[in-house]
Parts: C-alpha cells; sequence; structure tokens
C-alpha cells in the first residue's frame, strides 16, 4: 500500500469532512457534527493531553523576561538596553542552571518578577525557547534584507503578529489556527467535540479549526440564560417565545444566523459544562492568585478535573493576558506583571501534579514579538522573543534554540535590537502537535510549514 | 443611537436629510470638563465621573448624532479610562478627549488629528507624551504613537484605492504603505511633546501637549511616507508637515470612510458606496476635504442605507448592533433618567453585563477589528467582516439576554436608572399595538412577520387584568423584542 501523500490526504479528509457535515447538516447540534466526523488515520496517542497557550497580549519585553547572566553577555545587554536593565545583582537569585550548559559559558536568569517559575526549572518541568518568533522560512540577516525571500506579513505590527503567532503566517482576518486545526484532528477521541478548544480569554483565531469552532467560557465558567432557566414574568409562553425568537428565527440573514448559532453552542455548552463541573470533583484552586490570568488558568483547571464527565481525552486551551506593550515606564510594569503570569503558571502546574496530569498536559507561552532595546522609558514593537513551555512531559531545565548576541544591528538583530529570529513559531507547533498525537501524516494540516525547518528537542 | 416617538415624529417632518442637517447644527450641550467642574469639583481623580458623563449622553442627551459620531470616532481614536494615570485625573483625561471628538464630530478630519495627537491623554495612552529625541547611546525616540497614527488613525498598512479595495503591486500582492524606517522617520516627528506640569497637576491635562525644551525635539532630518523634513526643523512645523502628509494620503478617505459605515450602518458596505463616501470626505462640495460632516451625511444618506433590503441578496447585508447602542435603544425608548446623576458604569464584564464599555476598549484596537471576521459562519466562508462578532461569544450572549431581562424587569429601579413606561402600557390591552410599537422603537422595524407572530401570540397569552400584569406584558415585550435577532443585526 502507498503511503497517501499528505496533499492528497488533506483532499480525502476535507472530502469527508464536507460530507459529513452536510449529512448531519446545519441545524443539527455542533457536537453532533464533529462526532460526525470520522477519522480514518486514527490519532495514535491514547489518555488524557491539554495543551495550554498562555498569550501575553501587546508583545512581551523579551530581554527583561530572560537575561544574561554571564558577565561579558550582561555587559552587553546592560550597554545596549539605554537605561532598562536590570541590576545583575538582581537576578542573581534566578539564574536558571540548564541539565547542559550553553556554549561559551553563557547563563542565563529570569526576570526576578519570574521567580515563582523556579521551581518548575530545577525538577526539570520547564524548558525556555531562544529567539522564537514568526518565520516564513529559516533566514539569515542578509536574506532578511532581500525583497525575495519569504518574510511573515506585516512584522512588528500588534494585531497582524499575534495573528500570525496563532495561525503560522497569516494576518489579521484569518479564520483558522494552529491550535484548532491539532484540535479538529483529535477531536474524534472527545465524547463531546465543542470541549475540544476551550478559550478563558476571548476569541482567538488560535482556537478556530477549519471547521472545528472553539468554546468560549467565562472564568466563572458557562453563564445560564436566565430566561430560559425560569420562565420571565412566570409566563411559560414567553420562556418558549424567548427559546424560539434566540435559536430557530426565520432570517435570511447570515448575521441573524450566525448569531444564533453562538447562543446555541452557548445553552448546550452551559448545560454540559454545569452538569460536568457538578459531577467532579473540583481542583483545589485556592493556590490561584486572585489575578485574571489566575482566575482563567483556574477555569481551566476545573475543566480538566471535570474531564471525564465531559468526555475529553485531547483538549486544547487558551488564557491570555494584556497590558504588555510597555512603550513606557517599562521597569516599573513589567516585573510585577511577569510576577502574576509566573505565579499563576506556577499555581496551575502545582494543580496539574496534584491531580496526577504533569506529564500529560503542557502550557506554553507566547505573544505578539519580543520589542526592542529601547527608547529610555520602554521599549518599541520588535519580533523574536524568549518563551517558556511548561509540564512534565517538556525536555525541561533546558534552553532551546541560539542564544543571540544583544546589540544594535548586530549579528543577531535587524536593527534597535529587534531579533532575527533563530526558532520558527512553526517549530514550537510542529513538537507540540506531534506531543498532543498529530500523525506525522496530518501534520501539515496544523502546521503546513513544519517541512521547512529542523525539529527540536522539546520532550523528553 | 434609540428612538422615542416624538424623535420618529422629528424625522418624518424633517425629512431624513433635514433631520441629519438639524442634528448637525445643535451646539454641543456641555463638555465633560464643564459638567466635572460644575457637579464633581471635590472629587476628579477618579474614572467614574467620566463614566456616568459617557454614559448620561448615550442614554439621554439630546445631540444623538454628535454622541453617536463622538461614540464612532472614539473606536477609531481609542484611549481607556482605565489605562490613564491616577494622579492625573483620569476622568478630566478622557472627559476632554471626548469633548475634542464632540468639537470636532462634524468638523475637518486635519484639525481633529492634531487635537488627537496633541491631547495628554492621547499622549499618555500611546506615549508619545514626552518622548526624547535620540541621544546618540543608541536610545531611540519612542514608536508608538508614529506607528498606531498610521496604521490606525489615518492610512492602514496596505494601499488601498477610493472604493476600499487593495492595490495591488508586482505579483498581484497589496502594496504596504510604510515600513519600519517610515516609523523611525515619523516617531522624530512626536518628540518633544510634554504638558505644562501645572499643578493642580490634572487641570494641565487639558492644555494641547507643547514643546517645552526644545531640545528633547528631535533636530535631525525626518523622513517617511516620501516627506523629507530638514534638520533643524523646530517642534510645530515638524508636526504640521508630518499631519499635512498624513492627512492627504489617498488611503485616508477609504480607510476613515469605510470605518464610519461599518460603525452607522453596514459591515460589508460595497465598493460604490466606499467610493461615494470617499468622494464626500475628499471634496466636501466646496472644495474641501476632510470635512466629516459631509462624510457622515454621505454615509447616512446613501442608497445603501437608506433602501430596504431586497429580500435576495441581502443575506450579508446590516451589521450586529454594539451592546452598548442596543442598550441606549432600549433606555431611550423608555426615558430613561437617573435618580442620582450616577447613571451606569462597569458594563465591560461579558459574563455579567454588555461586554462593551464606553471609553474602555481593551486596547488601541478598539473593542473589535474593522476585519475580524467570526470563523466557521457562512459570513467568513462568504469572505464577508463582521467586527461586532469579536466580542459575541458563548458568555456574553447569555450575560447580555440576562442584563436585558435585569435592566426591562427591574419596575423602574435599574439601579438608580428610572425607566417610564406610561406610554407602552397604555398599549398594554393590545398585544399587535404593543409588538408594533416594541418593533419600531426597539428594532428598527426589523422583526420578521413570524417573529411578530411569536411575539404576538406569547404577550396575548398573558394576562392584562391588573396593573401589574399589563406591565409584565410591556416587558416581556421589551425582553422579546431585545433578544429577537431581527433586532441585534441591523439591515
Amino acid at each position: 500500500m502507498t503511503k497517501p501523500t499528505p496533499s492528497a490526504a488533506t483532499r480525502r479528509e476535507f472530502l469527508r469532512r464536507s460530507g459529513a457535515l452536510a449529512i448531519t447538516g446545519g441545524a443539527a447540534p455542533f457536537a453532533l457534527n464533529l462526532a460526525g466526523i470520522a477519522e480514518a488515520a486514527a490519532q495514535s496517542s491514547p489518555g488524557y493531553k491539554a495543551l495550554v497557550c498562555v498569550f501575553l497580549f501587546g508583545g512581551c519585553d523579551h530581554l527583561n523576561t530572560l537575561i544574561p547572566y554571564d558577565t561579558p553577555t550582561y555587559n552587553l545587554y546592560a550597554q545596549h538596553r539605554n537605561g532598562l536593565a536590570i541590576a545583575q545583582n538582581d537576578i542573581a537569585n534566578t539564574v536558571l542552571t540548564p541539565a547542559s550548559g550553553l556554549p561559551g559559558g553563557q547563563q542565563y536568569a529570569l526576570g526576578p518578577g519570574l521567580a515563582p517559575l523556579l521551581p518548575l526549572w530545577r525538577s526539570g518541568e520547564m524548558a525556555a525557547l531562544l529567539n522564537v518568533g514568526s518565520l516564513a522560512a529559516p533566514t539569515t540577516k542578509a536574506e532578511y534584507g532581500q525583497a525575495s525571500h519569504p518574510k511573515p506579513p506585516k512584522l512588528f505590527s500588534h494585531n497582524d503578529q499575534q495573528s500570525v503567532w496563532q495561525t503560522l503566517g497569516s494576518s489579521e482576518g484569518a479564520t483558522s489556527g494552529w491550535g484548532g486545526n491539532m484540535g479538529e484532528l483529535l477531536a474524534s477521541g472527545n465524547g463531546k467535540a465543542n470541549f475540544t478548544a476551550i478559550s478563558v480569554s476571548g476569541n482567538a483565531v488560535f482556537l478556530s479549526g477549519r471547521n472545528l469552532i472553539p468554546y468560549l467560557v467565562a472564568p466563572g465558567g458557562s453563564v445560564q440564560i436566565e430566561g430560559l432557566r425560569a420562565n420571565p414574568f412566570g409566563s411559560a409562553a414567553v420562556g418558549n417565545a424567548m427559546r424560539e425568537l434566540i435559536t430557530n428565527s426565520q432570517t435570511n440573514s447570515w448575521l441573524a444566523q450566525a448569531h444564533m448559532d453562538v447562543v446555541k453552542r452557548s445553552i448546550s455548552a452551559d448545560a454540559d459544562l454545569r452538569s460536568a463541573l457538578a459531577a467532579s470533583t473540583p481542583p483545589n484552586t485556592t493556590g490561584f492568585p486572585a489575578t485574571k490570568l489566575g482566575g482563567q488558568l483556574a477555569m481551566v483547571s476545573k475543566i480538566i478535573a471535570a474531564r471525564s464527565q465531559l468526555g475529553a481525552t485531547k483538549q486544547v486551551f487558551f488564557v491570555g493576558m494584556g497590558g504588555f506593550d510597555h512603550h513606557a515606564d517599562l521597569l516599573e510594569q513589567h516585573q510585577p506583571m511577569m510576577g502574576q503570569v509566573a505565579s499563576a503558571l506556577a499555581a496551575f502546574h502545582t494543580e496539574m501534579n496534584q491531580l496526577n496530569l504533569g506529564p500529560q498536559v503542557t502550557s506554553f507561552t507566547a505573544s505578539d514579538f519580543g520589542r526592542t532595546n529601547g527608547n529610555g522609558s520602554g521599549s518599541d514593537h520588535g519580533w523574536g522573543g524568549f518563551h517558556f513551555v511548561q509540564g512534565a512531559a517538556v525536555n525541561g531545565q533546558n534552553f532551546i534554540g541560539k542564544p543571540p548576541v544583544p546589540g544594535n544591528n548586530g549579528p543577531d538583530d535587524v536593527g534597535s535590537g529587534r531579533m532575527l529570529p533563530t526558532l520558527a513559531v512553526d517549530q514550537l507547533a510542529a513538537e507540540l502537535a506531534r506531543w498532543m498525537g498529530v500523525s506525522e501524516t496530518n501534520l501539515l494540516q496544523v502546521v503546513p510549514g513544519a517541512s521547512r525547518f529542523n525539529r527540536i528537542s522539546l520532550f523528553r | 443611537m434609540g428612538a422615542r416617538m416624538d424623535d420618529i415624529q422629528s424625522v418624518r417632518t424633517l425629512g431624513y436629510s433635514g433631520w441629519v442637517n438639524a442634528q448637525i447644527a445643535q451646539p454641543i450641550v456641555e463638555t465633560y470638563i464643564a459638567w466635572i467642574d460644575a457637579n464633581s469639583p471635590a472629587n476628579k481623580s477618579g474614572r467614574a465621573e467620566f463614566d456616568i458623563q459617557v454614559w448620561k449622553r448615550l442614554l439621554s442627551n439630546t445631540d444623538q448624532l454628535r454622541q453617536r459620531m463622538a461614540f464612532a470616532l472614539s473606536q477609531i481614536f481609542v484611549i481607556d479610562v482605565q489605562a490613564m494615570p491616577g494622579g492625573w485625573w483620569p476622568s478630566y483625561l478622557s472627559g476632554h478627549f471626548m469633548d475634542l471628538l464632540e468639537k470636532n464630530a462634524f468638523g475637518n478630519f486635519r484639525i481633529l488629528l492634531e487635537d488627537v495627537s496633541l491631547s495628554t491623554a492621547m499622549g499618555f495612552y500611546l506615549t508619545h507624551k514626552g518622548s526624547a529625541s535620540a541621544d546618540g547611546s543608541g536610545r531611540v525616540p519612542d514608536e508608538n504613537f508614529a506607528r498606531e497614527i498610521m496604521q490606525l488613525f489615518t492610512i492602514g498598512l496596505v494601499e488601498l484605492n477610493d472604493d476600499g479595495s487593495q492595490k495591488r503591486g508586482v505579483n498581484g500582492a497589496p502594496i504596504e504603505t510604510y515600513n519600519n524606517t517610515d516609523i523611525e522617520g515619523l516617531a522624530r516627528v512626536f518628540t518633544g511633546w510634554d504638558h505644562p506640569n501645572l499643578v493642580p497637576r490634572g487641570e494641565s491635562t487639558t492644555t494641547p501637549m507643547k514643546i517645552y525644551d526644545s531640545r528633547r525635539h528631535e533636530s535631525r532630518e525626518k523622513k517617511f511616507l516620501g516627506l523629507t523634513i530638514a534638520a533643524a526643523t523646530p517642534g510645530p512645523e515638524s508636526l504640521r508637515l508630518a499631519l499635512d502628509r498624513l492627512f492627504n494620503h489617498p488611503n485616508v478617505p477609504p480607510f476613515i470612510g469605510r470605518q464610519l459605515i461599518q460603525r452607522f450602518v453596514t459591515s460589508n458596505p460595497s465598493a460604490a458606496y466606499i467610493a461615494r463616501v470617499s468622494a464626500a470626505f475628499r471634496n466636501n462640495g466646496s472644495g474641501v476635504r476632510g470635512d466629516l460632516g459631509a462624510t457622515l451625511r454621505a454615509v447616512l444618506l446613501d442608497s445603501e442605507a437608506r433602501n430596504a433590503p431586497a429580500s435576495a441578496g441581502s443575506e450579508g447585508r446590516g451589521k450586529l448592533r454594539e451592546p452598548i447602542l442596543r442598550f441606549a435603544a432600549w433606555a431611550r425608548s423608555c426615558r430613561v433618567t437617573s435618580s442620582n446623576g450616577k447613571w451606569l458604569r462597569d458594563t465591560d464584564d461579558p459574563a455579567s453585563a454588555l461586554a462593551q464599555g464606553p471609553g474602555r476598549a481593551p486596547s488601541v484596537f478598539n473593542f473589535y477589528r474593522p476585519g475580524y471576521t467570526p470563523p466557521g459562519t457562512e459570513i467568513s466562508r462568504r469572505g464577508l467582516v463582521a467586527p461586532e462578532f469579536q466580542i459575541t461569544t458563548e458568555s456574553s450572549v447569555a450575560g447580555y439576554l440576562n442584563f436585558m431581562q435585569r435592566a426591562i424587569s427591574s419596575d423602574n429601579k435599574f439601579g438608580n436608572l428610572e425607566t417610564d413606561y406610561t406610554d407602552w402600557e397604555l398599549l398594554a390591552n393590545d398585544p399587535v399595538a404593543l409588538v408594533q410599537r416594541a418593533n419600531l422603537l426597539l428594532s428598527g422595524g426589523g422583526l420578521s412577520a413570524s417573529a411578530i407572530t411569536t411575539l404576538q401570540t406569547a404577550i396575548a397569552s398573558m394576562p392584562a387584568a391588573t396593573a401589574a400584569q399589563r406591565r409584565d406584558r410591556v416587558q416581556a415585550t421589551m425582553l422579546l423584542t431585545m433578544a429577537a435577532p431581527d433586532t441585534l443585526v441591523s439591515r
């Protein structure tokens, strides 16, 4: 038997999916739609797995996230940071000792606010990604200057680079992302497909699949429609009319239909999630900080704890925190925010370990872009950045990628410290997809650019 | 924004064009700053005064079109009262910024652009306030405002034709309007600007930013978008040249025009409609470019805005109404007043309120993007957009319905908001008339025949013997109308 080429497999899959969708029809509950999709090449990994994307909106200042600590590199950093450097003394307690050392004795320390992540690093449950960012293909500095060399669209623009990170190449207005496309391939193992891709941070294209629609839940859980729970004004006729209008109005408007589809998903997901949470043992979320991100990750924990009740075997989550666009007041604001991220992530992984899911849940940070050396008060929009991947399955206590040289139009930056990434989001996405159980055959459906880059050793 | 019967009568009397003209002619009722000074002299340091004022205007001001335009402009020129620094009187900052939008609502875009660029509130929000020239150490000017004034306030990312379509370059690829070198050049223009830092600190934030120390303004040459501003050109002259360059860029008419159409009329205007609005922006009929009153007239009085949608081919027309405007329509229909002058605030939470708070967008990218398309819908399959769906989630649709139910059924007391259902209650014994009124005032006549039947049947089944029962009928009519997709989507 010949192995189908990816494109043939993609085509077949598309036909099967569109056929299945046509059979169940648009009016059927969404869960039925996706449950109707059969996977010919069943995804191979059994057992529950979850992936959590922690998006830092605004472009996290990478230079004060992971700071060079060895004196020669620290001095370069301090020289170029234009008054935004964190003192070497202040990061002595957050030096990251790797399992295998970096070339030339290079060392990095976490920004002091990230100290709550140190235990994860030391226990081998966290890896650091060096100079990761959006790339259309491997790119040297000389190639960056060539108009003909493929580059990501609309570099340095917030909304577009958020989209590029989440979709692997498409700017604003894109309709599917790699989390959703991954979830779509893995949803067949889930009893309720609509709990495959879940955002606790509003709409994010990351979680939309080509057909899979993400579920957007509030940090406090699902919201029940009061007028359907109890008859408004004590009138069953009004309650019935409300249900009829909000879910089944006769209309030829695509916008009205789209709104009714959201309402239908809201009603069905609320009922399912409410009963699943009631039937499961809630995790101990008292350790989560009382921050927006803490609340979102606490909700993710509750859903994961209810995975059996939800019939979920593979889930992709999205949480987020805003405010990282530090053009000014970087030193005052950035580390406290790093602290919020770190304490929420630390609480989440503690909770996952208590649920005995340490090796089955992986989280990673992402952001619009890294930033520049600085304008004296803050820093501007850059490109490559530093990020972290957490979980007991991760090849932890390691730096992955090539340490960039701090500079201004030096070998690793394209001016003002904007780092030319040496690690593509595609490389990160491909390993996360493989870990979640996406087969090599299907990988290009999730990460179309995977074959353009080398593999990285992200998991043990 | 919202209508009462007398508003509709006024439109009938004046005609659409006459009504728009009359609205444009209405003077500003009262500035935010004057109100804060008069009503809250002891407490200027908070954010509540701004929220109170912005909601008061949305729910009760008679200069509806100015308010609606200022609200639309606040979604292009975005700031956030929550991001205003506490020590600098956030309500003053955001209130003064809204005063600038109201002042220029029907004025000229060039003046608006300069007012916005020099407003201390924008200076704080996009951080160009206090940006300094490069010092030779590698430190460079803050690029934040330079980038966003191009990407979001004037020209956008790619070159446009007058009808809003993208120009195509080699290999049919879109042509980017600027690169990072342009941003670095323009960032030099926005150096040295600051505010006078008087005591009390907040009061000075209503003065336009100036260059108080010319050494902080970049003296080297400034180059962007093909314009070269010679070295040693003083700051004010540099600013004039830079804003003129942006204002006269061919992208501005379609870029701003399309967004105004999206805020007022439809998410997916035809190319011809955008071109007609662009033409009005380019020339108001008297040779003046950037007349926002003329531009708005073109938006509102266009045949595509006025004609009832044809049954065929109208599937993608219209827009999802913003939650704030839905609520305002309901509140105005029952003459809402505030018992203690505190009106409304904290409507941002999707799970329990409106998923939207005026003057509180989560970032400079507003509540939603003009190009947002909801994945997995016919809208995205057809290549159309629906910005308001970006804040429409499984939580927000339930949160909205619950918020409306609480407001409507609160028996005249929704927090401090008091409603007047008298006109409505007169019709309580007549479900047909009641639903007709709701359809007109709340739904803009949008309810389909089948929705009308569903409503009438449900309302007719409710008892109407007592005053309380008649009130229930009114409230049920309002709730069902505000819940109907025919109301949520204006076509």
